[in-house]
This record gives C-alpha cells, structure tokens and sequence, in this order.
C-alpha cells in the first residue's frame, strides 16, 4: 500500500509541476504574442530594416549640339567621429600601417584634398565643444572622386564619408550668364534656376532587411520607389560659337574701355537664339571671377536707349503704310524745331545746311532731322503700335530670369520731344533681346516670331516638354521689310563703317547707333553704341545685335564695328551661309 | 428401474489429450497489402532526406547570392563613380576653351572664307581666303573656365610631354611662348607634308584618376 500512495503522490506533483510549467509559457506566450506583440515587432524590424535615400541626378543643360554647359557630378564630404580620434591614430601611407599622432594625420588628409590644414582640427574641436560625446564632424567637404580614393586609402578608422551631389560647369564662363548657377541649397540664377522643374530630381527610397553585416536578406520585403533624374534642357545656342562671340565681344570692350557689352545672333527663319554673349561674363564654376552685377545676363535684363539702331521701325512702319519709298525726296534742315518746346531742337551729329536727301540717304547717314521729319506722316497711335507689334515694351518669349520689358511711352502719355526722339532711339528702353527681335522680324519678311533660348526640355523617359510653338504674326508686309534691309544695306556698302564690316561676296544690312545716355536728369557724355543687322540681304539667314556700353576711346559704333565684323564671320563659317547670289539694287541717297 | 444405465455424461475430453492446433485469423489480400513494407518506408525516408537536403542547399544557394549581388553592387557603384568623373573630366577637355588653346598650341589656325561649289551648276561661290590667324586673338582667350586650372595643353613634339600649363583659368598668353617653337615646326613639316614627327601628338595628359576605386560597405 506505501508503494502505491508514494506513486501517485509523485503522480500528482508532476501533473502539477507540468501544468505550473505549461502555465508560465502560455501567460509568456500570450505576453509576447499579444501584450507586447507590436512593440517587439517593431523593435525586431528596426534591427533588420533600413532604409536608404537614392539620388535621382539633377538633369544637364546642353547646347544645340548636345554639348554639355552644365552637369551633376559627385562630390564627397569627408567626415569623422570626434569621439573616436585619440592622440594616435593608425594610417596606412604607401602600403605599411603605422600609428602616427592624428595632427599628422589631418595634414596627411588636408594635404590630399588641399584643405587648410587648420581648418580640420578646428571643425573637429567645435563639434567636441558642442558635444563631448560628438559622433560626427565635417573635414573637408566637396572633394572630388580622385581625391576621396586617396584619403580612403589611408584607411582612417574614424572617417567615414556622404556622397554629395553637385554642380560642375565645364565650358566655364562660355553662357556662363545663360546657364546661370547652382548655389548650395538649390538653384540661383539663369536657366538653372528658371527651368528648375524640368532639371530636378525627385529622390526615391529604398526599405529592406539586412543582416548584421549589411547584406540585404534574401526574400525579405523590399519597398522601393525609384528615383528619378531630372531632364535636359536643350538651349539654342551654339556654344562654340557662344564662346566666340564672347571672345570677339570681351576683346573689343576691352580695347575701347566699355563697362559692359552684349552681342547677340538670332536664326531669322525660326527665332531661334544661336548666341547670346554678354561681357563681362560669371564663370559659374567660380561665383566670384564677376562682381554680382555682372553674373545676369544684360542681354535680357539691361534695357537702355538705343539710339539710331531704333530708325529701321520708323522707316519699315512709313514703307509698310505705303508713306515713302526709298527714293522719297527730303529737304533735310540744319535742326528741327517744329512742335517741340521753345529752346530745344533736333539736330544731327554732325553740322549741315539743306540736305537733299532721298529715304534711303536719310537711313544711310543716319539723319535724326530726316528721320523725325518723315515720322510726321505717322500718327502718335501707329508709332506706338508699330513700336510694340515690334515686340518693344513686352518680355521676349524667352521670359529669362529678371528679363526686362523696357518702356514704350503709351500715345496718350508721352511728351512732345519724347514722340519725335523715340523714332531713333531716344526716350524708349529696350532690351538687346528686344532689339534682336527687330531685326529678326525685318529679317523674316516683316513676320516676328518668339524667340527661344531653350528648344525643351527632355525628360529620362524620353519624352519632350516646353517645345516652344512658333506662331508669327506678321508686323509690316513682306515689301516694307525687305525694302526696309535694301536700304540699309548701304549703311554697310557706302557708309563710313564699310571697310571694317563689309564681307566681300556678302550682301549686308546693317544699322549703327550712337545712344546717349540718360544720367541725372540729362544726356552727358556717355554713349551706348551699337550694330544690329542682318545677313545676307538677300536670303536673310541671321540677324545680330553687338551693343558696347559707355566706351572710353571711341564713343561711335564704329567701337562696335570690328566685334560685329568678326561674329559675322564666324557666323557665315559656323552655319555655311552661302554667298549673296544677286547684286544689291542701287538705291539713290540724294536728289 | 430398468438397467438402462444412466444416461451419463458424455466423457469430456480431455483438455490435455490432444495438442490444440494453432489456428489464426489469415489476413485478406487487402490487409497483406496494407502491411508495411520497407522499401516504401526507406524511399519515403530517403525522400524527405533529399527534400531537406535540397531546400538546405537552396537556401546557401540564395544567402551566397545575396552576398553576391551586395558585392556586384558595390561594385557597380564603384564603377558608376568612376564612369561619373571620368565623364567629368571629358566634358572639361572637351569644353571650347581647352579645344583652343590646345588647337593653337599645336599650330593650327582659324579657317578662312568658305567657298561654295553648287553641284548642280558647278558654279564656286564665296570669296576664298587664306587660313591664317588666331582665333582667340593677340589678347588670348579672354573667357575663362576655371576648370581648367592645372590643365597641360597637349605639345606638338613627341619626345617631350606636355609641360605647358595654364597657370590661371583665362589661358594666358603667357603660358604659351614655350609652345612657340613646336607650333612653328608642326607647320613647316605640315606644309612640306614630309616627316610625320610633327604630325603625331602624344596623349593628352589630363588629370587621369588614379588609384583604387572606393569600394564603400553598407551598413
């Protein structure tokens, strides 16, 4: 009987020790799985999971040919864990690891990426100030790939480093003002900041599990969002012959001591701008080679008086109107009083008695007296609208950055002096953009078309946004332009510029101007000179503008005349401008 | 009482008379079937054995591959930023100020007039020039690149690399009276279209990136 009651004694407590056993894992069963279940998932995840950040790379500008103006590149900033930096650190210099005091270090490593040596510990002791404990310091920031292999190679255990996206500009200051310029945080000025929607990137991410030595687990849930890179913008221009005509325009300004200078070509066919250069010109790789009032482009945001270079609308919109032909007959005057107030007078540059002067021999000599008397024959309204069909006193289509409208004086408004001086050039503002819209318009027949800087924008799908539409609309008839380039092609064949800007087998219609410029409430001194026209007059292929503001030695166009002359030639080689086919008809110049 | 004897009991057999025969239920065809057999049970053993080993060996298979494709794409990142700064290094070399300078380093001049042949007339039009002239100019490249800063020019002469090099962005003139002689030389061998020294240029000596790639861990 013992035997039996001292087995079932045993029974029952291993019944009960198994259920009090059983009974502590079912309340932490239930504990893990259900009380604590989210928390603990989620703690588990944290360990396994990351989550990492892909770039999309921010879209280049390209000229017409493809020819990159600015591009994304890879910069890296080298870090550290100040916590981490002893006395000594280990470094390995030419294949042997040695344990050298850390400043040696920081020389070794400013020295490989040409940073102040100084400026290392500094940043290291600031980040130690802030926190003792401090696991992350900036060395050297923005260092390129050549530069960042030689520090990795030291194999530095406590720096560590973060890719950092970038802007290079590889032609330089060639449309150094088109393409403007990326500023740490984003883009500043130019095209870079004006077509920002096209050019960035949208940033993707990227989730997984990884193991404990940062390999990603196989099958676990991958989440991913791709980025994507940002479009191209394609500019119209020519970036060679960007280059050149910066060149032709920097050298000139330079030999005749002008503030600024801005040069432009424009296809007549199409409005298309194949240069636009402006002097002095940022060098967007270096943000201090210009003073900040140089890093625009002057070309759309400097409007100033043209001066003569206006006289073409005057005598285009008289022709149009069917008021004059070429061979009007004038009576040129020694000074024109009619209408003005008392005491002030039109004249001409130089001093004349009677002139008997034709259309044409007023438009070649360049008389203000000859001109303001053939504008009579317009009323106040059709100067106006003739000035804005023009395109004066609105934006071009290119809408750049800060581009100016100028000032066209409404009829209604504008004074008696300014409604007879406007017709060449003075008391209106116009931009170099404007003005090569002119000329482009005489150059198409009388038909203006919107000029475009960028032709669109492709994004890395392949597809193509912002493709400008081209629609004309016509200005004057197709007789009055052409008539209009006929008689200013004796501007380039009989005037006083003919042997610096004439091109032999090329006929050419130009147009000079000497502006004065407005400056405390009068004209002084100085002078805004320029040359626009056309090439050749006989099938119009391009029109241009060379402007040189406030030269010191020469203070006529024919300080612009020699920049002209070798951006027309290079034009004509650029693009194989054939030659003029047909002799220019002989237009009298006076009676 | 008649003498019939009483009806007596049957003698019981004797339990223990005779062996009693061992009898058994024979089992039907279906339940001989179903015995176990153990080929069945060692195939199926086996089986199991295979599948595990499989899925064991699978899943090596796949945990190397993870490490491979972790290795492959360091190692295409590595290569992305190498393709990255040569691509960098081109667009610079290829810019038009370097073009130029390196043009008239070699002696080559500015083109003349273009002439025109109408294939359909055979009339030449355009007024022919001679080739001559710089194109930058006497004043030197005046739109600077500061990229280009360190950059050797490419020398006309094959025994002596490039020495040359532009010690401020703008390319200036200065930088060029070494280059005077090889350019005048590449010339006349041109012209005399002779010895073919002037012709060949060594390789342009741009800033190559050397070293080993970075080959950057996740963690």
């Amino acid at each position: 009987m013992n035997h039996s009651r001292g087995t079932r004694r045993r029974l029952a407590l291993t019944v009960v020790a198994v259920f009090a056993i059983v009974g502590i894992f079912v309340v932490k069963l239930v504990d893990i799985q259900v009380v604590r279940a989210s928390e603990l998932a989620a703690a588990a995840e944290s360990r396994r999971e990351i989550s990492v950040t892909t770039y999309g790379t921010r879209g280049s500008i390209v000229d017409a040919n493809g020819v990159v103006l600015a591009d994304s590149v890879e910069r890296f900033d080298i870090t550290a864990s100040p916590r981490d930096i002893g006395e000594t650190t280990r470094m390995t210099v030419d294949g042997a690891r040695t344990e050298v005091p850390t400043s040696e270090v920081l020389a070794k490593v400013a020295e490989l990426t040409g940073a102040v040596p100084a400026d290392l510990s500094t940043s290291i002791d600031a980040a130690l100030v802030v926190n003792p404990d401090s696991d992350f310091a900036y060395l050297v920031k923005h260092v390129t790939l050549a530069q960042f292999q030689a520090v990795t190679a030291l194999d530095i255990p406590w720096l560590y480093s973060e890719l950092h996206p970038s802007r290079s500009y590889p032609s330089g200051a060639t449309a150094g003002n088109l393409v403007g310029f990326n500023g740490t945080d984003g883009p500043l000025a130019g095209t870079e900041y004006q077509q920002n929607s096209c050019l960035a990137a949208t940033n993707g991410s990227s989730t997984y599990e990884r193991s404990e030595d940062g390999v990603r687990l196989p099958g676990s849930t991958v989440v991913s969002e791709q980025p994507v890179d940002g479009g191209t913008i394609h500019l119209t221009i020519d970036s060679d012959l960007n280059w050149f005509t910066q060149q032709a325009l920097a050298t000139q300004g330079q030999a005749v001591g002008a503030d600024w200078g801005t040069a432009m070509v424009v296809r007549v066919s199409t409005g298309e701008i194949v240069a636009a250069a402006d002097w002095p010109s940022i060098d967007p790789n270096n943000l201090n080679s210009v003073s900040a009032a140089d890093s625009g482009a002057r070309s759309f945001t400097a409007p100033f008086e043209p001066g003569s270079i206006m006289k073409p609308v005057a005598f285009a919109a008289l022709l149009d109107q069917g008021l004059i032909t070429p061979s009007t007959q004038v009576v040129v005057p020694s000074a024109y009083k009619q209408g003005l107030p008392a005491g002030t007078s039109i004249t001409d540059v130089w001093s004349h008695g009677d002139l008997r002067l034709t259309a044409t021999g007023i438009l070649m000599n360049s008389s203000n007296i000859g001109t303001v008397l053939l504008s009579e024959k317009l009323t106040e309204q059709q100067k106006h609208d003739y000035f804005t069909a023009f395109g004066f006193g609105t934006q071009t289509a290119v809408g750049f950055l800060g581009e100016e409208p100028g000032t066209v004086q409404s009829a209604a408004s504008i004074d008696s002096i300014s409604l007879r001086t406007q017709m060449f050039g003075q008391g209106i503002t116009v931009t170099s953009a404007q003005m090569l819209g002119l000329y482009q318009t005489l150059g198409n027949g009388g038909v203006r078309l919107p000029l475009t800087l960028v032709s669109g924008c492709e994004h890395s799908d392949g597809s193509w946004t912002d493709v400008p539409v081209e629609t004309g609309t016509r200005v004057v008839s197709e007789y009055a332009a052409n008539t209009t380039l006929q008689m200013m092609e004796t501007v380039a064949s009989q005037g006083a510029l003919r042997n610096v800007i004439s091109i032999p087998g090329y006929r050419i219609a130009a147009k000079t101007g000497t502006a004065e410029v407005a400056a405390n409430g009068g004209y002084g001194a100085d002078r805004i000179v320029s040359l626009a026209g056309v090439f050749p007059a006989d099938h119009p292929e391009y029109a241009m503008v060379v402007t040189f503001a406030k030269p010191d030695t020469i203070k006529s166009s024919a300080a612009a005349a020699p920049a002209y002359h070798a951006i027309m030639e290079q034009v004509i080689k650029t693009f194989r401008v054939t030659p003029s086919t047909e002799p220019a008809p002989s237009l009298p110049l006076t009676w | 009482m008649s003498a019939l004897p009483l009806a007596s009991p049957r003698p019981l057999r004797s339990p223990d008379s005779r062996p009693r025969p061992y009898l058994e239920v024979a089992p039907t065809r279906a339940q001989r079937r179903a015995r176990p057999r153990l080929v069945p049970a060692i195939v199926t053993i086996a089986g199991i054995g295979v599948i595990l080993l499989g899925q064991l060996l699978m899943s090596i298979a796949v945990a190397d591959g993870a490490y491979r494709i972790s290795e492959l794409q360091s190692q295409q990142r590595s290569l992305e930023h190498q393709q990255q700064a040569l691509t960098e290094n081109l667009e610079v070399l290829s810019s038009t100020q370097n073009l130029t300078a390196n043009a008239e380093n070699l002696g080559m001049v500015a083109s003349g007039n273009p002439v025109f042949l109408d294939l359909s007339t055979g009339a030449v039009t355009g007024n022919p020039t001679a080739a001559g002239g710089s194109l930058t100019g006497s004043a030197g490249n005046q739109i600077g690149n500061s990229l280009l800063t360190g950059t050797s020019l490419v020398s006309a002469t094959t025994s002596t690399p490039a020495t040359t090099s532009a010690p401020s962005a703008n390319f200036a003139p200065a930088s060029r009276p070494a280059a005077a002689k090889p350019t005048s030389a590449a010339t006349t061998a041109g012209s005399s279209g002779g010895s073919a020294s002037g012709s060949t240029a060594p390789a342009p000596s741009g800033p190559a990136t050397s070293g080993s790639i970075p080959s950057p861990t996740t963690h």
